[in-house]
């Protein structure tokens, strides 16, 4: 059985289209951001890690690439009761200029956890850029500044987004059945 | 196995009347000097105790607030786990800290409310503690609010429902003697009803604690942000509270009531309370887990409330985006 057969997937955006949408994507930031000092990528892990690497390449502005973790909800049996940094950021933010850059924007919990954390590390700025967002789904209301392609409430994988940790590495973006 | 609880207006001789039970059946008093030699034992020691023992906390924000909530989570989970232990040994009378509400449905317990007319109370605790008048009353003022919002925050209820009690006894107008007389004769007629056995009373005792009425998922107590603990519809109400506690979001649970319909004398025919308020958004929430074809009702009121209240942002999450989210985090549904 070939890769991806287990599951019906429909393919949502096709290489070239992804290709196509972050170059846009980083001649956008490119502009905004010319002139404006160093520029911290905040990746965070794990799903944003392709778009990461692949928006950072369309940059033509000084920058330095940084990720972040932080732990799931659990549930009842989840050891913690509140959100935990696993993985912290290596630079110092403050007085910088901040993109916090996201596979995908649904419910804004993981996002507003994320941003309040930065705002207090004093950063210049700080702005979001997703690779997709899915309003339907939001719960809290969280400014996006860029944002790669709008769906509707769909289960998607593929470029850097899983299904059980399957189909991350899939270059297009597809819809799980 | 027999459990006596006496919920008490400060002042109204309560204490007197637990040990005059307790002596009279030669059951085990459970009160604060009990607690405190148990306490002691989990850790949990003076001036901690002081300050959680029956006591409303109001919480402010920050480091020192999280502390405080699991400690005191620390605490109710030591007391309640040592109710627990001593009913599955023991009779006791246990006097105040929720017993009428943790052992509410446990078949043999008997439910005590005593109370007392004000004045009647002022006298008592003029002489008991050598105060004056004003003394008493603020003492009697503050102890009393404090139970009040203790069982409030704890367990999400109104000690002053007479639908807790078996009995309800005024002691401006009853001593202590007959008082006591009284709810012996009520424990001795229970017991006499009808024995259950004991392995069935064993069962109801652990299913009773093991979903207090603050969290049927045993996850630990819930607080909103007015340091509350509600009382939750659903488990899908408890299960979506603690996400937003896990990512550090302020909520509160079914805070207003909104008016939808009125007859011609202005009385409100039809209301809408949203399960969910984040304050921090400025933002309503409902959650509705029913299934697809029994919706239609509950969007309906939404329609009216957005018609009536424009400025008010509600959404709704319905059945399969809350299936969704749990999925998305790898939870299974509880309690549909």
């Amino acid at each position: 059985m070939k890769y991806g057969e287990e599951h019906h997937l429909k393919v949502l955006f096709t290489r070239e289209q992804i290709q196509a949408r972050v170059a846009q994507l980083g001649e956008a930031i490119t502009g905004d951001y010319r002139g404006a000092g160093e520029l911290i990528l905040v990746a965070v892990l794990r799903g944003s890690v392709y778009f990461a690497v692949d928006l950072s390449r369309r940059l033509e502005i000084p920058f330095v690439l940084d990720f972040m973790g932080i732990s799931s909800y659990g549930g009842v049996s989840a050891s913690h009761g509140i959100v935990r940094i696993t993985k912290d950021l290596d630079s110092n933010i403050a007085h910088k200029n901040v993109l916090l850059l996201e596979d995908i924007v649904d419910t804004g919990l993981t996002l507003n956890y994320l941003r309040r954390n930065l705002q207090t590390r004093n950063p210049a700025s700080l702005r979001i850029c997703t690779f997709l967002d899915m309003p339907a789904r939001r719960i809290v209301n969280i400014p996006v500044d860029y944002c790669g392609f709008t769906l509707p409430d769909l289960y998607v994988v593929g470029y850097g987004l899983d299904h059980h940790e399957r189909y991350r590495n899939l270059e297009v973006v597809a819809a799980l059945k | 196995m027999a459990v006596i609880t006496i919920s008490r207006h400060f002042g109204s001789g309560g204490e007197l009347i637990a040990r005059l039970v307790a002596e009279k059946l030669g059951y085990l008093l459970v009160n604060k000097s009990v607690i405190a030699g148990n306490m002691r034992a989990c850790g949990i020691l003076e001036p901690e105790l002081a300050h959680f023992d029956e006591k409303k906390i109001k919480f402010q924000d920050g480091e020192w607030d999280r502390e405080m909530k699991e400690r005191r989570r620390h605490y109710l989970a030591q007391l309640h786990n040592f109710f627990y232990d001593m009913a599955i040994r023991e009779n006791l009378v246990i006097l105040g800290r929720g017993g009428q509400f943790l052992f509410h449905d446990f078949p043999p317990a008997l439910h005590v409310k005593i109370i007392a007319a004000l004045q009647s109370r002022i006298g008592r605790v003029c002489r008991l503690y050598s105060l004056d008048e004003s003394a008493a009353v603020r003492l009697i003022t503050e102890q009393d609010r404090d139970r009040e919002t203790y069982l409030r925050q704890i367990f999400g209820g109104d000690w002053l429902n007479a639908e807790l009690y078996h009995m309800v006894i005024n002691t401006g107008m009853t001593g202590p003697e007959e008082a006591a007389a009284l709810i012996v004769t009520a424990a001795r007629l229970r017991e006499s009803a009808g024995e259950i056995p004991v392995q069935e009373l064993e069962e109801r005792l652990l299913e009773q604690f093991a979903s207090p009425v603050c969290d049927s998922q045993g996850g630990g107590i819930l607080y909103d942000a007015g340091g509350n603990v509600p009382l939750f519809a659903h488990p899908s109400e408890t299960e979506f509270a603690r996400m937003l506690d896990f990512y550090q979001i302020k909520w509160l649970y079914e805070p207003k009531t909104f008016p939808l319909e009125w007859d011609s004398e202005g009385t409100v025919t039809e209301a809408f309370s949203p399960d969910f308020y984040l304050p921090e958004q400025d933002l309503y929430l409902e959650l509705t887990t029913q299934r697809q074809k029994l919706v239609w009702k509950k969007n309906k009121k939404i329609r009216r409330l957005k018609e009536i209240y424009p400025d008010l942002q509600i959404k709704v999450i319905y059945g399969r985006d809350f299936k969704g989210l749990l999925e998305k985090y790898g939870i299974k549904e509880r309690g549909d």
